[in-house]
């Protein structure tokens, strides 16, 4: 083997720095896609559950498109197809703060995942059964008020497991925007490869990083869980 | 049977420790092999690209290569790799040679070995037409973004030496000149024939662009081997010299860079060992 493993080598020159700041932009990116990810796939379960055929054909289409083309190509549409449909005075100001390559690639991967959360959302609701409305009804309670109360706080539950799913998956995908030239964690990553060429140093300790904050959301996610099946079954 | 497993583990021990000892030398290799590879961009018009014509891989670099293994007696095989993969590629065995506008940098000398140096390069940016007025040097730039391709030195050098400047990368040039079109960034960062072929293709279209005068940082180009193969080194050095001598290396840089080219420019090296 003729490899020593050498971490000394990125101490130096603001490398550590740039795998923070790299690692401070992935967060910021989960937080905004999820957000993002979460209201819009909300709206489109509870949008499902009026039965409006029109709007269930929207709305599958919308989903199919956002499934079945990989994240990766609806990144570079939205960075450099429909970034180059505004005008140019609006590139400007995206330039002013920071760049497109944050906005876009949070909005590609916040409207993917919302496909996602959406489906997820709508089998939960699914699962209820319809008996818990119909008691609710007949005892007073409207439509709204019977979803609010009743059918949304069950489905959340049966939820979570797939949700903290798709939030693992969001935080991963973020990756993917290094193909923009986002210096998020993976970016930081390979721009300090090519400058130090210790590969296997600096990509251990992305690895560890991903790692870490992946094992946190985990663990978040089976504690919620926990709590409200515990709070369900009272 | 404790005996049997003794005895396999003790010959797979003794396999690794040959394997160990053994040293690896890649132009005993080739010549073994029958073949050269040399790794080249593939994308980068008149280094190696490919000829639309005959859809094969050609351009200097690739003529050099063909010289290379010519000398040798063995086949040339091209095998395209990325700019970030260049130095990893070649240090994990899968090429032979780099002949892909690998550029002298210090960090990089200690990684792999150069050959002497076939090329010598200015590097420049390019801008939009309209921004003419405004960024005259490089030093105009300060402040603003730039893209780069991802892993060069380009890249390296456009941080280095422009203040503040913010360097947004790219997997390949076609994505950092796109965003350079599309008002994404302020300027491209690279080397001045790259940046001339896509001025020259851009006279066509709408947005139209302009190179800074004054180069970046100039840097010499030579072919990459891995670190400690000095055989090849050498090898690769007396064929570059007698292409020299010979007056043959400069009947190959007219054919990529003469008058009659589309990037016509003087030869102002020459083929000797590079000073970092």
């Amino acid at each position: 083997m003729n490899y020593t493993l050498d971490f000394t080598a990125l101490l130096g020159n603001g490398y550590p720095s740039l795998v923070w700041g790299g690692l401070i932009t992935t967060l910021q990116m989960t937080l905004l896609a999820w957000l993002l990810a979460f209201a819009l796939g909300s709206l489109l379960a509870v949008l499902r559950m009026l039965n409006i055929r029109l709007l269930n054909y929207a709305i599958a289409t919308y989903v199919a498109f956002h499934r079945n083309v990989p994240m990766l190509v609806h990144i570079l549409l939205w960075y450099f197809g429909v970034a180059s449909l505004f005008p140019y005075e609006f590139n400007d100001h995206m330039n002013m703060i920071g760049g497109g390559e944050f906005v876009y690639s949070v909005i590609a991967i916040g409207l993917v995942t919302s496909a996602y959360v959406g489906e997820d959302l709508r089998s939960a609701i699914r699962a209820i059964p319809p008996g818990q409305v119909e008691a609710a009804r007949s005892l007073g309670l409207s439509y709204l008020q019977a979803m609010r109360k009743v059918v949304l706080p069950q489905a959340f539950t049966i939820a979570i497991p797939t949700l903290t799913n798709q939030t693992l998956l969001l935080f991963k995908n973020t990756s993917l925007a290094m193909a923009i030239g986002l210096i998020e964690l993976t970016g930081a990553g390979r721009a300090i490869e090519s400058a130090t060429f210790r590969t296997f140093e600096i990509y251990l300790v992305v690895t560890a990083l991903y790692l870490g904050v992946s094992l946190l959301l985990m663990f978040l996610g089976a504690y919620l869980s926990k709590r409200s099946s515990a709070a369900m079954a009272r | 049977m404790k005996l049997k497993n003794l005895f396999k583990v003790v010959s797979v021990a003794a396999a690794l420790a040959a394997a160990g000892v053994a040293q690896a030398n890649v132009l005993e290799d080739v010549k073994s092999r029958g073949t050269l590879v040399c790794g080249t961009l593939g994308t980068s018009e008149p280094f190696s690209f490919q000829d639309p014509k005959t859809r094969e891989v050609s351009g200097y670099e690739v003529d050099l290569c063909r010289k290379v293994a010519d000398s040798l007696g063995v086949k040339l095989e091209i095998k395209m790799i990325s700019v970030a993969a260049r130095i990893p590629e070649l240090a994990a065995g899968r090429v032979d040679l780099v002949a892909a506008n690998l550029g002298w940098t210090p960090e990089r000398a200690q990684q792999i070995d150069y050959s002497y140096q076939h090329y010598v390069s200015p590097q420049k940016i390019l801008i939009r037409r309209e921004d003419a007025g405004e960024f005259k040097t490089p030093a105009d730039l300060a402040g603003k973004r730039v893209s780069a391709v991802s892993g060069s030195s380009s890249e390296a050098g456009a941080l280095r030496l422009i203040p503040n400047v913010s360097a947004v990368t790219f997997q390949d040039p076609p994505s950092s000149y796109m965003a350079l079109q599309q008002k994404k960034v302020s300027g491209f960062v690279g080397s001045e024939l790259m940046l001339l072929k896509f001025k020259q293709d851009a006279e066509n279209s709408p947005v139209k662009n302009d190179i800074i005068e004054e180069p970046l940082f100039v840097e010499p180009w030579g072919i990459g081997i891995r670190k400690g193969e000095q055989e090849m080194v050498d090898a690769v050095n007396a064929v570059l010299t007698d292409l020299d001598k010979s007056g043959e290396l400069q009947t190959i840089y007219d054919r990529w860079f003469g008058p009659d080219t589309k990037f016509p420019s003087q030869r102002v090296f020459e083929v000797e060992e590079i000073k970092g």
